[in-house]
């Protein structure tokens, strides 16, 4: 259906696509991987007509694209779902698909009932409940996804390019796009998958395409190979199978909730010692967000008590949590943690500044001494400390992050979602610095969806289901059927021993 | 290959530092221009005079810039200097005390910096709206109070020798600098010290940047807002001050009338971003004298003193241009040349 052969492109001199080879067939689901930076992206801009390549030729469905503009290639099927959205939050969903393709009447009027008419069905053909007449700002992120797909579907699109399309849904909403997509696949149509999750890779695509620092790697069937395969062909020689966790010695509860509740979650108790790793995990929505921002003092808490190292906190606000030395690094890094126009020094120091009013000067000096230690310990990949936070990779940037509240001395680190966004092998480092920060008589809290991550790090596991602690495991029992189970609330809570 | 990477490295640094202080090239432009049109009539007092007759404007526009950096704007400046120096003068006539006058100013300032910073940092409202009702409200005030004593100007007991001291003040020079032109000067290292060195200069940026982040970084973002709209109340305080020393009276109607533009040009003509989080107060200085300069050029041609607004106007336009075009002509030489 599809095939570019021999791509090559470059920016500003650095090489980013070397001869690169990639093809996928009719009713396949074709699963695009590699790091950040490997040139996926590249790639399939390149395939949507974004980018201009420098050599190379590309063919689809037995016609030459020329170098050629989004609309020329959108005309000839190919459509591209990107990461971030691009639907018109304030025009209701008919009007997003039919958006210049509108059907007018004679005087040029909207013929807004033939439209709606027109969704209605394709939404109904693909299975989704969608309704043609609400505002697009009003459908839940899983909602969107489905509808960019049906947008390009009304417009005769026969390969869609997926980019990630599930970091923003919840596993019901997953198992729903799959379910649509592989109905599309059965009609023919074809899908390129951009994904950094192996379960869902190998639990959706037919073939597989692995790209390593702009050159092609290898190609195969998914039925004939493995996530550690995969995995290996993604990070090279940098990659290493053992895991990241380390026993330690736990100290005293440091963090305790009885009965607490707030906003999104009901009567949590729990212990947490000193210099424990605690993975937390629920569906999109459990309370695990709003748990931790509550504990930062960023949500109030409605009934409970919350002490920390053995005293019970009143009026809790961020400032007052931060003087507890508790820290929280929220998820949507881009949205809630970086600071653009700032440098990494100054975002690595910005917090600490924030905890007393007292000492207005800034001294360059000292700051920069500060920065360069943590920046050793952590590893954070930089030239200057003068740079801007934006210039990194995810993974930096989370580092930089990370550094920010190391730097006011905190002793309980709020995770949420650290991993979002992060390649492989930033990922591992990330893992790799949660246990030395343990070791260091650090108490860590994680919140992630994904399994393996808590399997990486965590002394125990505590899943969340509708705002309730649902179930409590210990590291042995730590399996992604068992907290599947758990979160999904398909064990009834009676059930459990806890 | 690496040489060439070098030179393009430092042609784009260099591009870059013109870009970061394109505000110092335009005051330099324009102070060229009044040199060639003023030839053999330029002398040092007249050049110090720019320094003098900036001074209102310039205090104004540093509140204004550091408003501006948060996501901000205050419309409010042009009418608090009318209402705090209305009732300045009434202070000045009742206690003849050139201090207690200062301190009133301030405290005036400080009072009408609030009520914006309230009702923008606490109460959530948009700036805008705010500062524009306030704008309203503060000038009408200062007319109407007028108007219940029955006089048509506030105007300084001068009968007094403290009033000889205050205006002496105004008028006084160091070493032929002008004394309200070194105030300017002071309030411009206050405010650029601040704004790049201290942890509250920081946290004004860290707002404007990314308010969410900065919230969940725990900078107190409610307080900073309204720190940052008292200072420049304070500022217009000053600035209100320095005008009495300068001018000896206010008339409410006209006074710092359309300065809140030329507040708002000259930060923008400083390079300060109007979406916040970037730019330099430093700039603010060379924009306030770019845009003084001006009024001495038209009065030095003889023309109109209401042609002065076009080409204040234009500048603004032509700078912004510049300041929009430079970094996409860049961007563009940049992908042209691979």
């Amino acid at each position: 259906m599809l095939k570019m052969s021999d791509i090559s492109k470059s920016f500003f001199g650095v090489t980013v696509l070397d001869h690169v080879d990639f093809s996928v067939g009719h009713g396949e689901i074709h699963a695009l991987l590699g790091e950040n930076g490997a040139g996926k992206s590249t790639l399939m801009n390149i395939l949507a007509g974004v980018y201009t390549r420098d050599s190379g030729s590309v063919v689809f469905e037995g016609k030459k694209l020329e170098q050629t503009s989004v609309a020329a290639v959108e005309q000839a099927g190919i459509a591209f779902v990107h990461q971030e959205l691009n639907l018109f939050n304030d025009l209701t969903v008919y009007e997003n698909i039919f958006l210049r393709k509108e059907i007018v009447g004679r005087l040029g009027t909207l013929n807004k009932k033939a439209m709606i008419q027109q969704s209605r069905e394709l939404f109904e053909s693909l299975g989704v409940d969608i309704d043609p007449c609400a505002m697009v700002s009003e459908l839940e992120t899983g909602k969107k996804q489905l509808l960019e797909i049906a947008k390009a579907l009304h417009a005769k699109a026969r390969l869609f390019i997926l980019d990630e399309p599930t970091t923003a849904l919840n596993n019901e909403e997953i198992a729903h796009l799959f379910s649509i997509v592989r109905r599309l696949k059965e009609q023919g149509n074809s899908f390129i998958f951009i994904s950094h999750k192996m379960t869902e890779i190998f639990a959706l695509a037919d073939r597989y395409t692995v790209l390593r620092n702009g050159q092609f790697i290898g190609s195969g069937l998914i039925a004939e190979t493995t996530p550690q395969d995969v995995t290996r062909m993604m990070v090279g020689s940098q990659y290493s199978e053992g895991e990241a966790y380390a026993k330690r010695e736990l100290g005293e509860p440091i963090l305790e909730l009885e009965n607490l509740s707030g906003q999104g979650f009901q009567n949590i108790s729990l212990s947490i010692r000193k210099g424990e790793v605690v993975g937390f995990t629920g569906l999109v929505g459990a309370g695990v967000s709003e748990l931790f921002q509550t504990i930062f003092g960023e949500r109030p808490i409605t009934g409970g008590v919350l002490k920390i190292n053995g005293a019970p906190v009143a009026g809790h606000t961020i400032h007052k949590a931060m003087l507890d030395r508790v820290a929280m690094i929220p998820s949507n890094r881009k949205e809630n943690s970086i600071i653009p126009d700032f440098t990494l020094l100054e975002n690595g120091y910005l917090s600490r500044h924030a905890l007393t009013w007292r000492h207005q000067h800034i001294s360059r000096q000292a700051e920069l001494q500060r920065y360069e230690e943590l920046r050793k310990k952590l590893n954070v990949k930089s030239n200057s400390p003068e740079d801007l936070i934006t210039s990194l990779s995810g993974g930096n940037q989370q580092k930089v992050v990370l550094a920010r509240w190391l730097n006011t001395h905190s002793d309980i680190l709020l995770l949420d979602n650290p991993t979002q966004g992060i390649d492989v092998g930033a990922k591992a480092e990330i893992y790799r610095l949660i246990q030395e920060l343990a070791q260091s008589g650090k108490t860590v809290l994680v919140n992630t969806l994904e399994i393996p991550e808590i399997q990486q790090v965590a002394d125990r596991c505590i899943v969340f289901y509708h705002g309730s602690l649902q179930a409590q495991l210990e590291r042995s029992e730590i399996s992604e059927e068992a907290v599947m189970l758990q979160a999904t609330g398909a064990i009834n809570t009676a059930e459990v021993s806890n | 290959m690496g040489n060439q990477t070098l030179a393009t490295k430092k042609s784009a640094s260099f591009g870059k530092l013109v870009g970061n202080y394109i505000f110092v090239v335009i005051f330099l432009a324009i102070f060229a221009a009044y040199l060639i049109i003023n030839q053999g009539a330029t002398t040092w007092s007249g050049v110090m005079n720019i320094l003098r007759h900036s001074a209102v404007v310039g205090i104004l526009s540093f509140g204004m810039g550091l408003v501006i950096i948060t996501g901000g704007i205050d419309l409010s400046v042009g009418s608090m200097l009318s209402l705090i120096g209305g009732l300045t003068v009434v202070v000045f006539n009742r206690t003849h005390s050139v201090v207690l006058t200062l301190l009133f100013a301030l405290l005036a300032g400080l009072v009408c910096g609030l009520i914006n910073g309230l009702f923008i940092g606490v109460a959530k409202m948009p700036a805008f709206i705010v500062t524009l009702a306030t704008m309203l409200i503060y000038r009408s005030i200062a007319q109407f109070y007028l108007r219940t004593m029955g006089l048509s100007i506030y105007s300084m007991d001068a009968s007094h020798a403290s009033y000889d001291a205050l205006y002496g003040f105004g008028q006084a020079k160091v070493a032929t600098v002008p004394v309200v032109g070194i105030m300017l000067l002071l309030v411009t290292a206050v405010m650029v010290y601040i704004s790049t060195m201290t942890k509250f200069g920081k946290q004004v940026y860290a707002i404007g940047s990314n308010e969410k982040a900065a919230h969940l970084a725990g900078i107190n973002v409610t307080l900073i807002r309204v720190m940052v709209y008292v200072t420049t109340g304070i500022l217009a305080g000053l600035a209100a001050f320095l005008w009495l020393a300068m001018n000896g009276s206010v008339d409410p109607a006209t006074i710092g009338k359309s300065y809140e533009m030329y507040a708002i040009a000259a930060v923008v003509i400083g390079g300060i971003s109007m979406s916040g989080g970037k730019g330099r107060l430093l700039g603010v200085l060379f924009g306030a004298m770019s845009y003084n300069i001006i009024d001495k050029i038209i009065a030095s041609l003889g023309f109109d003193a209401l042609i002065n607004d076009t080409i204040k106007g234009s500048i603004l336009l032509v700078a912004v241009f510049v300041q929009m075009a430079v970094p996409l002509l860049r961007s563009r030489l940049k992908k042209g040349s691979n």
